[in-house]
Parts: C-alpha cells; structure tokens; sequence
C-alpha cells in the first residue's frame, strides 16, 4: 500500500492522519499536524534538528517513516513544558544561554531529556558524548553543555521527576 | 528531499518478512532505518518495497553460553553498548556499538542493518571479522550459515541474497575465555556524523595473566575502512602468537598492517595516511588487548 491510515499520540493528544509510505515522520508532524518544534535541517541523521522522542526515546524523526510511528506516542519539543511551566531543561537554555539563533535548540533539548532520564549526574565529558549526534553553528556548544548540567542539577539528580516527557 | 514513492509493508512474523521478501519484486528489509532512509532521501536507493522487519520480536535476542554467543538482528545498537552479557563474554561488541554514530541513531539502528550495509567502515562488519563471526542468513526456502570472511565481498556488497534475511549472528567462545583474553575496539573518528577514518578490532589472549611474562596465544586484529571489507590481518596476528609481547612483535605487525591493507583515499586522508593509521591503530589495538588480558 502506498497510503495508510495511521494514529500518532503527539503530546498527548491522539491525531488520525493518511500518510504517504514516504512520508517521513517529520514532514507528518510538520506539515499534516502542525507541529514546527522539530526542524528539518539535513535530512540524512547528521544534524539532529528534526529529534522527537517515541515511546520515551529520542529518534530523529528524519529517519522514521510516519507510517512506522503509527500506534506510537510521539513527544516533540512542544510537549515538554506542563500547564505553562517550562521543563527543566527549558528553563536551563533559558538561564545558560544555551541558543543563539534557536535551530538547534529543539532537537538539543530532547535529545538532552532523553539522556538525563538515566543518567542522574552526568560529567560534562558525558554530556558532550550525549550531545554528539546534535549540530550548533552559533553558539559554540559552551553554553549548551552548561544548560544540560543546569538542567541535570534543577532535576534532582533524577530524570523522572520533572517534566511533562514519558 | 522526499525518497521514490514505495509500497510499505510490516509483517509479524519472520515466515510472513520471508514471504513477502520472495514474492515482492525489488523489496529491501527495513529495520532501523538509519542508513538506508538516508540513501533513499538521496534518491540513491528506490526499491519499490520496503518489508519493515521491527515487529518481528523473535530477532531481538542477546543470549550467551559456553560455547557461542548469539545477537539477533533486530538487536539495537544501544542494547549491544549496554549488554551486560555482551560486556562479559566479548567486550569488544559493546565497545564497538558504543561508538557508532551519536547516542540518537543508537536508539534504532540495529546489528542486522549494519552488517547487511556491508560498510567497509562499519564497526560491526570489523568485529565479526575479528571474532570469526557466522552470519545467520535465513529465505522462504531455508536458512544458510556464512562465515564473516565470506560474507563480505566489496563496498556495500555482500552475499546475501535478495530474497533472504540476516537473522542474527553467533561467535565462538572458545578462544576468548574471558579471565585470560583482552578485547578494544578503537575507531579514529574525528566528528560524530562522520564514518571512521580507520578502526581497529583487537583480541590478546595468553596463557597465565599472572605470570612474569605471559605468552600471547592468539592474537587478532582486523581492520574496517582500509580496505573494500573488513580486512583480519592474519600476517599481523601471527606475529605476536607463541611468544610474551615484545616491542619488535609489535612493530612487525604494524609494518605488515602497513602493507596488507588498500584503502580508499578520503579528502581529508590520503593513501599513505591510512597506512600509517593502519599500522600505528594495529599496534595500539593489539598493546590495548594485551593489557587488558594481563590486567
């Protein structure tokens, strides 16, 4: 088949779409269900711009076919925050000035959550490690490893306690 | 860019994949996606069938006991960097998963889906050649066994049919008891989006880890992304074995890497260049393994 009828939980909220087999996940959240948080930058795994999480871990939604999420709950950048409050790591890019242009900053944050979700204290070497798969041409990374300390220390040294993810 | 239209199927079980796989004209095994979803967007693959294999639970097995250790395919990168049994029985496995790509394409990519790229850079194809791996390769008709050494042919070429399936791969234990055996995996690789300039699999064991001068009794060594396939350096391994590790050991086997291997040229690394990684990455590798075994 070349259509299919698929459910994808975003946030949850539970979307009914028809997709393309081709459709990537990414240009399924984007354009059908209007979520922009993931940014489409390379298209081929290496900036890491597009990263959502499904079913609790970080995948980069370039690389997924929509039609391979249906069933799925997807959290994209816009599902972090909980009636209003920031998460965490959102508010530690905010304090850090872990963003200059903002590209980035999406797939940043949720490839960090899904790191700081088992790893309760992590040294700066492993966040780095953490961060590898995730491009930023502004800022130089400096500030963008502070936040995710930040973010590690304002969670209590556990990844589970805060936040709307997982 | 959008990859060619296709029809997408997801099977449930391997007998259902097996069919479809001999029935579709031009079909691919889809699993992780990580690879070929980047050469399809490229419009440098447009199969007409995608057969996407990850609900087929029974390819997702890590099990070990005293004479093999087994991976199923569908086994992702981040269970092998994590496997407890792994990082007991053959810690050069874990090593080398860690340090594929970044921790996101981890999440999905899987062992199947890079062996059966047949990168010649790829970590896996490196370790099966290190470890004597056996692909297990499985078709509508029957299942077959192909020893690592044979199963790669030249870049991105192997000998998989296009009808089959790799299900899994099993390694010997045999010459790797782990108390008197050392493992390292170590890849040259100078950013996270990049494949490895050159990698080093390297596997020491000798005879009493707590003797004076401990004889190496076999030694391995193989290397990924200096040649065509993943290239044992049998002349290289042959030069440390029966003997305690000498620095002239290890230099020998250095200049053999040097000679044996013929790399493709890369813009940032020349033909003499990966020579020189090979012989230098060589000896690192098996010095690695060596301490390890004697630790």
């Amino acid at each position: 088949m070349a259509e299919h009828d698929i459910t994808l939980t975003v946030n949850g909220n539970e979307q009914e779409l028809t997709v393309e087999s081709r459709t990537l996940l990414v240009h399924a959240l984007r354009d059908e269900l209007g979520y922009t948080g993931p940014n489409v930058g390379c298209e081929s795994s290496m900036c890491g711009a597009c990263t959502v999480h499904v079913d609790g871990k970080a995948v980069k939604s370039c690389t997924m076919l929509a039609v391979q999420a249906d069933g799925t709950d997807v959290t994209t950048v816009e599902g972090l925050d909980q009636d209003g409050e920031f998460h965490p790591i959102q508010e530690a890019f905010q304090e850090e000035h872990g963003l200059q242009c903002g590209y980035c900053t999406p797939g940043m944050m949720m490839t960090a959550v899904d790191f700081l979700d088992d790893h309760d204290d992590p040294g700066r070497e492993e966040i780095r490690e953490a961060l590898e798969g995730n491009l930023c041409r502004c800022t130089g990374y400096q500030n963008i490893v502070n936040a995710v300390e930040t973010a590690s220390n304002k969670m209590g040294g556990s990844g589970a306690a805060a936040g709307g993810d997982d | 860019m959008k990859p060619a239209p296709f029809e997408y199927h997801r099977p449930s079980s391997l007998a259902e994949a097996l069919e479809l796989l001999a029935d579709l004209p031009d079909a691919e095994p889809l699993a992780g996606n990580q690879s070929l979803s980047i050469l399809m967007s490229n419009r440098l693959a447009s199969p007409d069938h995608l057969v996407d294999i990850n609900d087929l639970a029974e390819l997702s097995y890590v099990a070990a006991d005293g004479q093999s250790v087994e991976v199923g395919a569908l086994v992702r990168h981040r269970e092998v960097e994590r496997s407890g049994t792994l990082a007991d029985a053959l810690p050069l496995f874990p090593e080398a998963a860690g340090k594929i790509a970044g921790p996101v394409v981890r999440n999905r990519g899987t062992v199947g889906g890079s062996l059966g790229e047949g990168d010649p850079a790829g970590n896996y194809p490196c370790v099966a050649a290190a470890l004597d791996a056996d692909l297990e390769l499985a078709s509508a008709d029957g299942s077959r066994t192909v020893p690592a050494e044979d199963f790669f042919i030249a870049t991105m070429f192997t000998d998989r049919e296009e009808d089959e399936l790799i299900t899994g791969l099993a390694i010997p234990r045999e010459p790797f008891p782990p108390a008197r055996t050392g493992q390292t995996f170590l890849a040259v690789k100078e950013a996270a989006q990049t494949w490895p300039t050159l990698s080093a699999a390297g596997a020491v064991r000798v005879d009493d880890p707590a003797a004076d001068e401990p004889v190496v009794e076999e030694a391995r060594v193989a290397l990924a992304n200096a040649a065509e396939v993943p290239l044992r350096v049998r002349e290289a391994e042959s030069e440390l074995a029966g003997e305690p590790l000498t620095d002239a050991a290890l230099a020998a086997a250095g200049e053999t890497a040097y000679e044996a291997v013929d790399p493709e040229e890369e813009l940032h690394a020349d033909e003499t260049y990966k020579r020189e990684l090979a012989r230098e990455y060589t000896k690192r590798a098996l010095t690695t393994a060596h301490d390890r075994a004697v630790a």
